[in-house]
Order: C-alpha cells, then structure tokens, then sequence
C-alpha cells in the first residue's frame, strides 16, 4: 500500500463517519433525537459565540489544573516521605493497594453531600482521584533510586536532604512523569463527572442540563469539544512528559543508523 | 529476619489499626455526614444480604461483566483488524482518537438521549465507554511486535491464522492486558454513572438515592460495598492476569535479576 495514501484515506474515513452520521439523522432517525451534524456544528459555533461556554469552560479547566497541582504536590511530599522510611512504606502499602483501584466516584455520594454542588466539590473529587496514583508512582521511584548512587553519595558525604535533591528526586522523576501524564487526563475526566454527576460547575453541568431538558445539538456540540479537549489534555501532558525529562536515561533518543 | 516480622506486622496491623480507630471513633458519632460505622455495617446488611442482592447488586454485576465481555472482544478483534489492515488503520485513526478523548461518562448522556433509560442504554454505554482502552492498547501492542519476530514467521512460512494465534498474540499480550484493566476501571466507573444518571435500579442508583434523601448510613454502606466491588475486580483481574501471562512475569522477573 502506497504511503501517500495515508492523508486521503484517513480524511475519507473522517467523512464518511459524519456522512452516516448525517445519513441517520436524516433518514431513520429523522426528527428523534439524534441531531443532523449541520444542527450539531451550527449549534456548536453558536456556543463558541456565546460567553456562557467560555465561562463554562474556563471553570471545568481551573477545577482540573488546580485539583491536578494540589495533587501534584501532595502526593510527591508524601510519596517521598513514605518512600523514604521502610516501615512506613510496609504500614501504608496494603492501605494504598486497597483504595488504588477505587475510582473517585464512588466517594462522589459522599462529597455531594459534605460540600453541595459546588466548585471545592469538583476540585476534592479531583485531588482525591489524582493523588494516589502519585503518591504510589513516588514511593516506586524513590525506592527504584540506584544502591550503588545512593551509596556513593554518601561516602562523599553528602546530608540526607542533599541526597533526595541530587539522587533519589532526579532518578524518581520519570516514575513521576508517568503519573502525571496518567492524571491530566484523568483530572478533567473527573471534573466533567463531578459536573455531570454532581452538579459542579462547568462542562459536565453543562451536558446534564442539555440532556435534561432535551437540547439535543447543544449535548452533541458539549460532547464534541469533550473530545477536542480530552485530546489536547492527553497531548500537552505526553509532550510536557518529553520536554521536561529529556534528560533522564530513559527518555533519550536511541540514534538508529 | 527480626526486621522482616516487623515490617509484615506493620503491613497487616496499620489497616487493621485505621479500621478499629474507625470504629471506635465514630461510634458515638452524632455528625450526619459521619455516622458510627457499626450503624453503616447494619445498613449494609440489611440492603445488600441478602434483601436487594438479586434486585439490584446482581443487576449492577450483570451489566458490568457482560458489558466488559463484550468490550474486550470487539476491541481485541477491532484492534487486530485495524493494526494488520493498513487501510482500515488509516481510515479509523483519527475517529479512535477523537472518540477515545471524550469522557467516558460523558457519552452516556448521548446513549440516554438515543435509547432511553433502560438496562440496554446502560449496557451499550459500559460496552462503548470501555472498548477503546483495549482497542488502543491491541493496536499498539501489535504494531509494536519485533520485527524480527515477524520476518522470523515469514521465514517458517506461518499460515496467517498460526502468524496471528502463536505470534502476534503473544508478543502483544503484555499491552493487550494493560488495556484491559483500564477497560475494567472504564466499565466499572461507567456502571456506576449510568445508574446514577436517572436509574432507578442498580447500587449506584440507590447510594445517590440514599444521599439525596439523607440517609447517610445507607450511603455509608454503598460507598462501601461500591469500593469492595472495584477492589474485587481489579484483585481477580490481576490473579487472571498473571496466570494467563505467567511466561511473561517471569521473563521479566528475570530480566530484572
């Protein structure tokens, strides 16, 4: 298969999902519930026009990079404090083991109820499902940190904080990386559930109200720039990843002849 | 081997501690949001054992196991179609990555919209949310097989059907069952919000219910069975998992030695 066929194809897959798209809506499903794409995009730039979208927006982006930054840092604090002491890291593993797999919403019954439908709301929810995979992903890189680095360290005599900011840190940071390329996507997925869900402000709330009162192009517009979004969260978190551990061992390029 | 005892005694005391600390705490406890865990335990019994077990539990459990079957086979088959057919890979690229940007919980507002509130919406949202990790992960997994492994299968003149069962299976096990797990997080967390959106059945439903009326002990006791059944999945997921990648654990174990 020619390579240069790449671009058309992909284009003509692209085309032909909102061809049958608009095939349904006009046809079978005609006057239902499923909008035509012009509807859906009409009423998407209608939003982009609009300055209640962009409020919207701006809310759901400040709930999920603030409960991902709080996260951030509480979980590296922690996941080096726990790393940093054996008994500590055998009291609290099984603990963690435990509340890992348990996602946030589960809690979301809960925080409704303590906080309302309200911004700490969503931003709680976000810290507390973004800040135990980083505090594991630490405690697994402090621990991973070299012997034979550690040991050298200190038979040249450096104190125990110089060694966390020259050793242990720099050989955890991509074991960080990893959880926080993990956790900016899932901070706005989060956000949008506590939205949607829970009533928090921004664009999960602004789905549920779409969808309750039968708004039908307004949910699919939402719904769409969900997805533009999700995958420039994905995108900025991989290439921040990159740009900011090139240096680490296990990010450097390989030169292929 | 005194050290080893201690630490093992941390590992199994520190859960045992919080849980009695919990108990004891909160058992004269007149805060409505916190109320004494040997009042939530009661709640538990008497909702989940065995009185809305079949009614409900079994509903939730249901929908998840089918709706992850489901999702695992079409997104394995799916991904083993889309990574070994060029065409079909340029064409479904960029629809798999806009739809996998979108927030799981987000479609099911749309599922609602199309088909109603029935047990077949919460079904096709778990399938749809939780098929594109598997999907993605199969198709990177096989694209990156060695290439060596592949002209070695070509060499030995492989029929397809041994190329795709003993080679590319294999090679990309490991990746294939990543993808997985993150489904089973996908369709657990889906479980949950499509019973909370509008759902009258199912233990998501009732624990919002629960919170919506004020009754805490009863929401006490979803939270809680919600959380074991999420750690339950995941703890069954990880036994099939390394038994069914035994080789591969212990290669890599070994690797690591």
């Amino acid at each position: 298969m020619n390579r240069k066929l790449r671009l058309p194809v992909s284009a003509g897959g692209v085309a032909a999902a909102l061809a049958l798209w608009q095939l349904i809506a006009t046809g079978p499903m005609a006057g239902g519930p499923l909008p035509t794409v012009a509807d859906t995009f009409a009423e998407l730039a209608g939003l982009l026009a609009g300055g209640a979208f962009w409020a919207a927006l701006a809310d759901t982006l400040v709930i999920a990079l603030a409960g991902l930054a709080a996260a951030a840092a509480a979980g590296v604090v922690t996941g080096v404090l726990i790393g940093s002491f054996e008994p500590v890291r055998y009291a609290t593993a099984a603990v963690l083991e435990f509340l890992k797999p348990i996602p946030p919403i589960v809690i979301l019954p809960l925080v409704v109820l303590i906080f309302g439908p309200t911004t700490p709301m969503s931003w709680f929810l976000v810290f507390f499902g973004c800040v135990l995979p980083i505090i594991m992903q630490t405690v697994a890189g402090v621990h991973d940190a070299d012997p034979v680095t550690l040991d050298t360290a200190r038979s040249y005599g450096l104190g125990r904080v110089e060694i966390l900011a020259r050793v242990t840190l720099p050989s955890a940071m991509p074991f960080i990386g990893t959880a926080m390329r993990v956790a900016a996507p899932a901070a706005l997925i989060i956000t949008v559930v506590a939205g949607l869900l829970g009533g928090g402000p921004g664009l999960g709330r602004s789905i549920y109200q779409a969808q309750a009162s039968g708004d039908y192009p307004v949910l699919y517009a939402y719904v769409v720039v969900l997805g533009v979004l999700g995958l420039a969260f994905q995108g900025a978190s991989a290439l921040a990843e990159r740009r900011l551990l090139h240096w680490h061992a296990s990010y450097r390029e390989v030169l292929t002849p | 081997m005194n050290r080893r005892l201690i630490n093992w005694t941390l590992g199994v005391g520190t859960p045992l501690l919080l849980v009695t600390a919990w108990w004891v705490l909160s058992e004269n406890s007149t805060n409505t949001f916190f109320p004494p865990l040997s009042a939530t335990l009661e709640r538990f019994q008497a909702l989940w054992l065995f009185d809305h077990f079949g009614s409900d539990v079994m509903l939730s459990l249901r929908n998840l196991v089918i709706g992850y079957a489901l999702a695992t086979v079409i997104g394995v088959g799916l991904g083993f179609a889309t990574a070994l057919v060029p065409v079909a890979r340029w064409a479904l690229d960029p629809l798999i990555h806009f739809l996998r940007g979108i927030p799981p919980v987000a479609l099911v507002p749309i599922f609602i919209s199309l088909i109603g509130f029935g047990l077949e919406m919460r079904l096709v949202s778990i399938t749809l949310a939780a098929v594109f990790p598997t999907l993605i992960a199969t198709v990177d997994g096989i694209r990156s097989v060695d290439s060596t492994l592949k002209d070695v299968s070509a060499v030995y003149r492989l029929s397809r059907g041994e190329k795709l069962a003993q080679v590319y299976l294999p090679a990309a096990g490991p990746q294939i069952a990543s993808g997985m797990q993150v489904s089973l997080q996908v369709a657990f967390i889906v479980m949950i919000a499509s019973e909370m959106l509008g759902s009258s059945q199912g233990i998501g439903a009732m624990t919002l219910l629960a919170q919506q009326s004020f009754m805490t002990s009863d929401m006490w006791a979803g939270i809680l069975l919600l959380g074991v059944i999420g750690f339950g999945a995941n703890l069954v997921f990880e036994v099939i998992k390394n038994k069914v990648l035994a080789w591969y654990v212990g290669s890599k174990r070994l690797a690591r030695s």
